[in-house]
């Protein structure tokens, strides 16, 4: 069986391998130029010193020169990527073999269906977190740089450098092939699958993310140099970069969440994507069985 | 073919076996035994069931009610030792479109701890057939080969087809069945195929199934099944309470009608009266008789298959 999964999913397994290998080379191209002004600037003295208010003039022109990696249509982007990767891989599974007929010959072989289904999705869940770990990694790697003048509670940073990347990818795909049982054709089930997880995947982000734990309140709010909520380059107004200011309230002090919470969240929020995926892959697995009975 | 006195358990048996969608059956009470070394054949109306019979045989399926075995072995579905006793060829020959010859083999031996890959190769070497070749290059006689090859590679001493020759021309048809017919010889395969190419049955099977509306109308070895029934050609005023034996299709024309009958032949030369023909039936025309039967009367009226079943006869759903 373990033969027949790959034969099966090589061409996925290849082509995500070809996407690592696009993203290397870009993390790489763009991760060095990144360091290269990194340093030339004198940012990290800077940083470790100030916490980057004693040379704004660099920040910015750090900023502006790498901005594009922190904008929202570039997050838009990535948004969906996982989903896609997830449901591309994980709606053919079985709605392939459903469409083309091949079920017949898959399942009265000397392999019991519901065997046959958990190998192949043991199989292929193990490749994507592969896949998921690599690009978490290698994006994790290349933006490091800005992270140190962002923090890591940014949407562009928070979504991909940590388990949350590959629990997004594990969703969808759960979600897909259990759409591809129901629906029985591979491309009804994408889209039957990526809708609701992009609905889930910005609920998650927007609703719940800010209250995954109590925030924490500021009194004394320093606004000299500006006050604004939310996340961005220095200078902070609780005075360490990195924390994410969820409200201002004027003459109440300002809620955030402190940017040592960052794994925690990770956490939380993989740890219900993972959910999501293995409810999906047991009711998937139960009607399998339940199908023959 | 083993004969009757022959200890050993048949081939395929299945007893009082049905199969419920919902509250819906889409067969019931359907007994069968087939010797070891018969090569049948099933016939039926599209929705008559065949497939769910043949999904419980394999082990797809499980019975809702009764049970079926094989060589003596209750089948349950998705049991390694049910799915390992029959070889399936299912209907259209599904083949992985873009796997090799070789890819097919090797997912046969990865899936089947019987796999008998010498005979695989064989096979194709007979046949002409490249393993490096893309099934989906191949034509569809080839890739008939290939199916077929992949059931026989399997080793089960039973061989279930699910029409098979549908959408392949008539020569490829004609070989391929030659091909099934040969190897059973061979090696003593029993066949089970399920069609809707009556010639070519009446041409290979010595066994006949006839199922309609999830309830079996008749099985049997095709001689006796030739040997008990009978045409009659009577006057069209003749009233059905007189004809002998049991009536199962009758056609009225002008002035006369036919009925084929089913009854002792003996008896029913001494039924029959001034201006009655009592003519042998042939394969085809037998089959569509019992295909043409209208289901509800199969249960009641039938005392052979009336007989295997007590209690009051359940309400009939034509799926």
């Amino acid at each position: 069986m373990i033969w027949v999964s790959w034969r099966q999913h090589r061409a996925q397994a290849i082509a995500c391998l070809g996407l690592l290998a696009a993203l290397t080379v870009y993390a790489i191209v763009l991760g060095t130029s990144m360091r290269t002004a990194f340093s030339h600037d004198g940012l990290a003295g800077c940083l470790a010193r100030s916490q980057g208010t004693s040379c704004q003039g660099a920040v910015q022109a750090f900023t502006n020169k790498f901005g594009t990696l922190v904008n929202v249509a570039f997050w838009a982007v990535l948004l969906i990527a996982p989903g896609l990767i997830g449901v591309l891989v994980g709606a053919p599974l079985i709605a392939s073999e459903l469409e083309y007929g091949t079920w017949r010959l898959a399942w009265s072989q000397t392999v019991p269906r519901t065997r046959w289904l958990a190998t192949k999705l043991a199989l292929v869940t193990g490749g994507l977190v592969l896949f998921g770990a690599a690009a978490t990694a290698v994006i994790t790697w290349y933006r490091a740089p800005m992270d140190r003048l962002t923090g890591h509670f940014l949407h562009n940073i928070y979504d991909f450098e940590g388990p949350v990347l590959t629990a997004y990818i594990l969703a969808a795909f759960g979600f897909a092939v259990l759409a591809g049982l129901l629906i029985r054709r591979s491309i009804p089930a994408m889209i039957a699958a990526f809708v609701p997880w992009l609905a889930i995947r910005l609920v998650v982000e927007f609703v719940f993310r800010p209250h995954f734990m109590t925030p924490l309140t500021l009194r004394q709010v320093n606004c000299t140099n500006g006050c604004g909520a939310g996340l961005g380059s220095v200078p902070q107004i609780t005075g360490r970069i990195g924390d994410w200011v969820l409200n201002i309230g004027h003459g109440h002090g300002i809620t955030y969440q402190p940017a040592d919470r960052f794994w925690p969240f990770q956490f939380i929020e993989a740890g219900i994507f993972v959910a999501l995926a293995a409810a999906a892959l047991g009711a998937t697995i139960w009607l399998m069985h339940r199908r023959t009975a | 073919m083993i004969d009757d006195a022959d200890d050993s358990p048949p081939a395929l048996q299945a007893d009082r076996l049905g199969r419920r969608y919902g509250h819906v059956w889409a067969l019931r009470d359907c007994t069968l035994e087939l010797p070891a070394g018969a090569i049948a054949g099933l016939v039926g109306p599209n929705g008559a069931g065949k497939t769910t019979l043949l999904e419980m045989i394999i082990g797809l399926l499980e019975p809702s009610e009764g049970q079926v075995s094989v060589f003596g072995q209750t089948s349950h579905a998705q049991r390694v030792a049910t799915l390992g006793r029959v070889s399936f060829v299912a209907q259209d020959r599904p083949l992985y479109r873009d796997f090799s010859v070789a890819d097919m083999f090797h997912l046969g031996r990865a899936m089947n701890p019987s796999w008998d890959q010498g005979l695989a190769q064989e096979r194709m070497d007979a046949f002409g057939i490249p393993l490096k070749r893309k099934v989906k290059h191949l034509s569809g006689g080839q890739q008939a080969q290939i199916s077929l090859t992949m059931a026989l590679a399997k080793r089960a001493p039973l061989l279930v087809l699910d029409e098979p020759v549908s959408s392949l021309d008539p020569v490829a048809r004609l070989e391929f069945m030659r091909d099934v017919m040969a190897t059973a010889a061979d090696t003593g395969l029993t066949v089970l195929i399920a069609s809707h190419v009556v010639s070519e049955l009446e041409r290979f099977c010595d066994w006949l199934v006839v199922l309609t509306g999830g309830r079996m109308q008749i099985a049997g070895p095709v001689d006796d099944l030739i040997a008990e029934h009978r045409l009659l050609t009577v006057p069209r005023a003749t009233p059905d309470a007189e004809l002998p034996g049991l009536r199962i299709h009758r056609t009225d024309s002008d002035r006369h009608s036919t009925a084929l009958v089913r009854a002792d032949p003996a008896r029913l030369a001494a039924q029959l009266r001034p201006g009655w023909q009592a003519d042998p039936v042939g394969f085809e025309q037998l089959v569509m008789a019992y295909l043409q039967r209208r289901p509800q009367t199969a249960a009641a009226d039938d005392p052979v298959l009336a007989a295997a079943r007590p209690g009051p006869a359940t309400k009939e759903v034509t799926r």
